[in-house]
């Protein structure tokens, strides 16, 4: 079988998974933004494993898709889960906290934002993970180059959390604020409402959302827990839970795959 | 009076659309929400509209329109499907031609990876902008390359960051069709190809209904979920192809066109 992986790098998590596959004997090829074509070339391999969330990653999966070829996870589910905006109003729709975001200019902001609302976190609107991501704690930080449109949300004060998922496996862990997936992470028990929102986030998807993370904050003055981010392919890199993530997260994928035949 | 608000970005605001607006403010109570000076809050969801008409398609109105999708019963024309998958080539071709809409061949390659078809046109990827179309034509051996200046300005920019390029096949054709949809309703044009006539009004007449054509139109809003829009058509050997879908159609061009499109909207709103 030839499987093709979708990936901004070759190492790392995708290295791992490619090696766990061809030591199965399948024939793995990883297709990065510097080798990626997309046309009917691509139509060559059984299934892909769509591990980056790139623009180009996406069209490739839907691509793909449109002329049959299965991709795990759906490129339409990355999408939702890459596209900030997306994300943010299905979190309202199945009922999970969520900070209220804002979009506009650098004008609209200065001119229409309370002073005492800041501090807020200014995000991509395509984005997960950390990169750039930042604190604005005061109009003179709000900057954008030719007034275009920024994303910020509003700043949740509170308790940090790192959340994991493999099937039914949930390990999650305290991470510093704004901090990314490699930064070192206390392991904590999964308290129940964490295990109770990774429930409804993956109910909506039907059983199709294999795994991921959450970012999620307990805020300090509610005891609220809000989700700030999701994630469709993390790194697994602080994964301190029994099961190892590569072996599993591929015998997911492959039964995937054999169910979808 | 039903209550028709606007989602607009300021270039429309300022070019686009004066007479509709004098005509729709005849006729309803009008609202205008402008992208440069909006502030979208998502805690802020109590609106009072009958109906959204979007003229736009930056960040800011995508956002606007899936709000109002998400979060009210409120219809949007166009809605968040049909304008995100405008604005984004690769991914209408590849829907458009899964609906069997004969679409050129296309190819989305890393710059400097030679596409798998000879004579060909560089597009923008993401059309979101503003911009008017600039060709660049090159002859090279006997085979044609047209670039769009949008195109090549889209690439190696540091956000968003990529150095894609889309390829399609060129076709050469006598005449551009340019189709309208308003609703149920199609309007046909014929002109001269921008690239043998830049002046495209010049050259633009009405033609009779083409039922090929039509077929088409419909498939293609259905499919694309847009309610109003133009698509162009290239004719090659008796064959159309499907060359540009756009989800905020100039409808100036169209006789009475401000006054198709408002009828059209305040029929679509529910009180």
């Amino acid at each position: 079988m030839k499987i093709g992986i979708l990936s901004k790098r070759k190492t790392m998590f995708t290295g791992k998974i490619k090696n766990f596959l061809e030591n199965k004997g399948f024939t793995v090829t990883v297709y990065t933004l510097e080798n990626l074509a997309i046309n009917e070339n691509l139509l060559n391999n059984d299934f892909y494993i769509l591990k980056s969330k790139n623009l180009f990653f996406l069209y490739a999966g839907y691509y793909l898709e449109a002329n049959n070829i299965p991709v795990i996870p759906k490129p339409q589910m990355s999408f939702i889960q890459k596209n900030r905006i997306h994300s943010h109003f299905l979190m309202k729709r199945i009922g999970l906290f969520t900070p209220e975001i804002y979009l506009g200019t650098v004008d609209t902001f200065k001119n229409q934002l309370n002073l005492d609302d800041f501090p807020f976190i200014l995000k991509p609107i395509m984005g997960s993970g950390s990169k750039g991501v930042r604190i604005i704690r005061t109009y003179d930080e709000i900057k954008s180059e030719n007034n275009t449109i920024l994303y910020m949300e509003r700043y949740i004060n509170g308790i940090h959390y790192n959340v994991y998922f493999i099937d039914n496996e949930i390990c999650t862990l305290i991470k510093p604020p704004l901090s990314h997936e490699h930064v070192d992470m206390k392991k904590i028990e999964t308290p129940d409402d964490i295990r109770n929102v990774i429930q409804k986030w993956r109910n909506y998807f039907n059983g199709e959302l294999l795994f991921g993370h959450l970012d999620m904050v307990r805020e300090d003055a509610s005891n609220n827990l809000f989700t700030v981010d999701v994630g469709s392919f993390p790194e697994f890199s602080q994964w301190k839970c029994r099961i190892s993530p590569v072996d599993r997260i591929c015998e997911l994928i492959l039964k995937k795959y054999e169910n979808l035949k | 009076m039903k209550k028709i608000g606007i989602i607009i970005d300021k270039y429309h605001l300022k070019y686009k659309v004066s007479e509709f607006l004098k005509y729709l403010n005849s006729k309803a109570d009008v609202k205008i929400y402008t992208e440069e000076t909006f502030l979208l809050d998502s805690s802020k969801i109590e609106f009072d509209e009958n109906l959204f008409f979007v003229k736009g398609k930056g960040d800011l109105i995508l956002a606007f329109i899936k709000l109002i999708e998400d979060l009210t019963n409120i219809p949007v024309i166009n809605s968040y499907r049909g304008t995100w998958l405008a604005i984004n080539r690769f991914l209408n071709s590849v829907i458009l031609r899964g609906a069997g809409i004969p679409i050129p061949d296309f190819s989305l390659n890393p710059k400097g990876s030679i596409p798998p078809f000879e004579d060909y046109i560089i597009k923008n990827i993401i059309d979101q902008k503003n911009w008017k179309f600039k060709p660049i034509v090159h002859k090279e051996n006997g085979r044609l390359k047209v670039a769009d200046e949008r195109a090549l300005n889209e690439v190696d920019k540091v956000d968003p960051k990529y150095n894609y390029l889309y390829y399609q096949k060129f076709i050469k054709s006598k005449w551009e069709f340019k189709i309208y949809g308003i609703g149920d309703e199609i309007y046909f044009y014929k002109q001269i190809p921008i690239l043998i006539n830049p002046n495209k009004i010049e050259s633009r007449r009405k033609i009779d209904r083409e039922p090929e054509l039509e077929e088409y139109c419909y498939k293609a809003m259905e499919v694309m979920d847009l309610k109003l829009t133009s698509m162009d058509f290239l004719k090659s050997k008796e064959q159309f192809f499907l060359t540009d879908i756009n989800c905020t159609p100039n409808f100036n061009y169209i006789k009475d066109g401000h006054k198709l499109v408002a009828d059209f909207l305040l029929k679509q709103a529910k009180i």
